[in-house]
């Protein structure tokens, strides 16, 4: 057998490359697409989350969302909680990223020691904030009170800011994503590009808009795409920081509220339709997103 | 001392803040949870707060391995994780040696399925698995489980080796192959050694991946005795008062296997393809 191993394969050939890959195809196909596509037809049926009675009803779940002021609280918060993480992940983490693009005395280990937050489990990050954050015994209120910055201690896990510490404490745990994505695009930027920029006398911010960021533009396009999927449908942290709180429902995103209908309420029908409503949301944002950045989608 | 050479000492003096800052926000809530873990109660709940442990103990590891489940739970996470790992990299890195090495009709209409699939979220997928797992009656079980990490792992892992293979050249092959080695000869002794760093790398990430998560152990499971770390560390907090020095020395002990495997692969992740190597 001497021939070229990718081109002008006989159907044999063809035949074994298909059977090689087709275990992971079964795989994805009956654990992640048929789930999905089982969820739309879940979403059409009065069904109870323990019992196997079931009943069809149309579209009467979906109806039933559209006057429900809950889902549209959950859906305004999820927006909330989204675009103010998006945002300070992406600054921090681009910041972040030229900083640490920078030769300086222990870059590997500092590199290290930021990036690590990321791979924690997100049960971790909820445990260290939920401790530093403690209204009673918690190292951030004992230093505003102790700079007098605060007055009285303040409830970071109330009513009032649950929100803002649920933000704060997903930029800390998801920005690296940020900060790993462009500087691995950075570091292939050619180094003559900006010393031909310096001898042209740019500024550092000249150097930065008209070298750096037409050459991370396109990664820039996909980092944003992926996390304002992941974010939009954030269920981990979000619930975990809620839970025993008692004020998790300033918090209950969209996701935690298809948990929630589907393992409190057993209603596990009107789960699915939340389900398949954001993918439905997640589809259409994505397609105008495209639209929208098209030249940047071409780069990607 | 010039201007110029102000400018440039202040230019570096801005960078070791930044890169100073960068490092205080991302370790001191570390720092923090290791400190309060060896603090007796009574200082754990001290005003002010000791940075440094005054009276430094054991007691919260103690109690943390003789009076709750921790070590089902760490041995459940480990084999579930473990499993899911083994049976996730033997059909990746089959289907992507298929998707880098084979022609077929549909081969890029597969490869961007798994894109697709790699954007799903837990929420979405978890819901349906749920129910139909009730369906096949196997709720509860760790086979489950296996199948349920499997689901989200799979994408990423298949997506990240067809990266990696995409790297070898095929030349290598075709010299073999040339000189009269069958294709599994040609697969073992050329392709794997080039591969292994590749899959030893991505084999990690997807432990950490399956490690870390919560949704689907928490729904899946209902048995104590067969939960893995994150739910089972979650439940430590129901009780009546929270126990901070046990629930931070737990947080400690699954960090530290997280902490091992990080360290291992750092150094792949800032590569090129290190980009695509994360996922959540």
């Amino acid at each position: 057998m001497t021939q070229h191993p990718t081109r002008g394969q006989p159907w044999r050939q063809q035949l074994v490359g298909f059977l090689v890959v087709s275990p992971a195809l079964v795989l994805i196909l009956a654990l992640t697409l048929y789930p999905v596509a089982y969820s739309i037809w879940l979403s059409l049926l009065e069904k109870h989350s323990f019992f196997p009675q079931e009943r069809f009803i149309g579209l009467e779940n979906y109806i039933y969302l559209w006057s429900d002021p809950e889902f549209w609280t959950s859906f305004w918060l999820g927006v909330v909680y989204s675009i103010w993480t998006i945002f300070f992940q992406v600054v921090l983490g681009v910041a972040a990223a030229l900083i640490l693009n920078e030769t300086f005395v222990g870059r590997g280990l500092v590199r290290g020691i930021v990036l690590f937050p990321y791979m924690i489990p997100t049960i971790v990050a909820v445990i260290l904030w939920k401790w530093l954050l403690n209204d009673t015994y918690g190292v951030v209120n004992y230093w505003l009170l102790a700079l007098g910055i605060a007055h009285d201690p303040i409830s970071w896990l109330g009513a009032d800011h649950i929100m803002l510490s649920t933000i704060v404490m997903s930029i800390w745990q998801f920005f690296p994503f940020v900060l790993l994505s462009i500087l691995a695009r950075l570091q292939t930027i050619p180094e003559e590009l900006y010393e031909a920029a310096k001898v042209d006398g740019a500024s550092a911010l000249r150097r930065f808009t008209h070298v750096t960021l037409p050459q991370i533009r396109g990664i820039l396009f996909v980092v944003i795409l992926l996390r304002s999927i992941w974010m939009f449908t954030k269920f981990d942290t979000v619930w975990l920081m809620g839970e025993g709180a008692g004020a998790g429902r300033f918090i209950r995103t969209l996701p935690v509220y298809a948990y929630m209908r589907t393992l409190t309420y057993y209603q596990a029908g009107l789960g699915a339709a939340l389900a398949v409503i954001m993918f439905a949301i997640l589809i259409v944002s994505t397609v105008v997103y495209f639209g929208l950045f098209r030249e940047e989608a071409d780069i990607g | 001392m010039s201007i110029w050479r102000l400018r440039r000492l202040s230019a570096r003096g801005s960078i070791y803040l930044g890169a100073g800052l960068l490092v205080l926000q991302a370790a001191f809530p570390f720092f923090w949870m290791v400190s309060t873990s060896f603090k007796p109660p009574t200082e754990v709940f001290a005003q002010p707060p000791s940075f440094i442990p005054e009276d430094p103990t054991l007691d919260n590891f103690r109690r943390l391995f003789t009076a709750t489940g921790f070590l089902t739970y760490f041995r459940n996470s480990l084999v579930v994780s473990g499993l899911a790992v083994l049976l996730t990299m033997a059909v990746s890195a089959a289907g992507a040696y298929s998707l880098t090495r084979y022609r077929y009709p549909g081969r890029e209409k597969i490869a961007g399925l798994i894109l697709c699939t790699y954007m799903f979220a837990p929420i979405m997928v978890v819901i349906p698995f749920f129910i139909l797992v009730k369906k096949v009656g196997i709720e509860n079980t760790h086979f489950a489980l296996v199948l349920a990490f499997t689901s989200f792992c799979l994408p990423f892992t298949l997506w990240l080796m067809r990266a990696f293979f995409e790297t070898i050249p095929i030349e290598l092959e075709e010299a073999a192959l040339v000189d009269g080695a069958g294709r599994v000869r040609a697969v073992v002794y050329v392709v794997l050694p080039l591969a292994l760093p590749g899959i030893i790398a991505t084999s990690i990430f997807t432990f950490i991946l399956a490690w870390n998560d919560y949704i689907f152990t928490r729904i899946l499971i209902a048995s104590d005795e067969l939960k893995t770390l994150p739910v089972g560390v979650q439940d430590l907090f129901h009780s009546a008062l929270i126990d901070w020095g046990l629930i931070m020395a737990a947080g400690m002990m699954i960090t530290i296997p997280a902490l091992l495997f990080f360290v291992t692969v750092q150094r792949y992740l800032i590569r090129g393809w290190g980009a695509g190597a994360v996922k959540g």
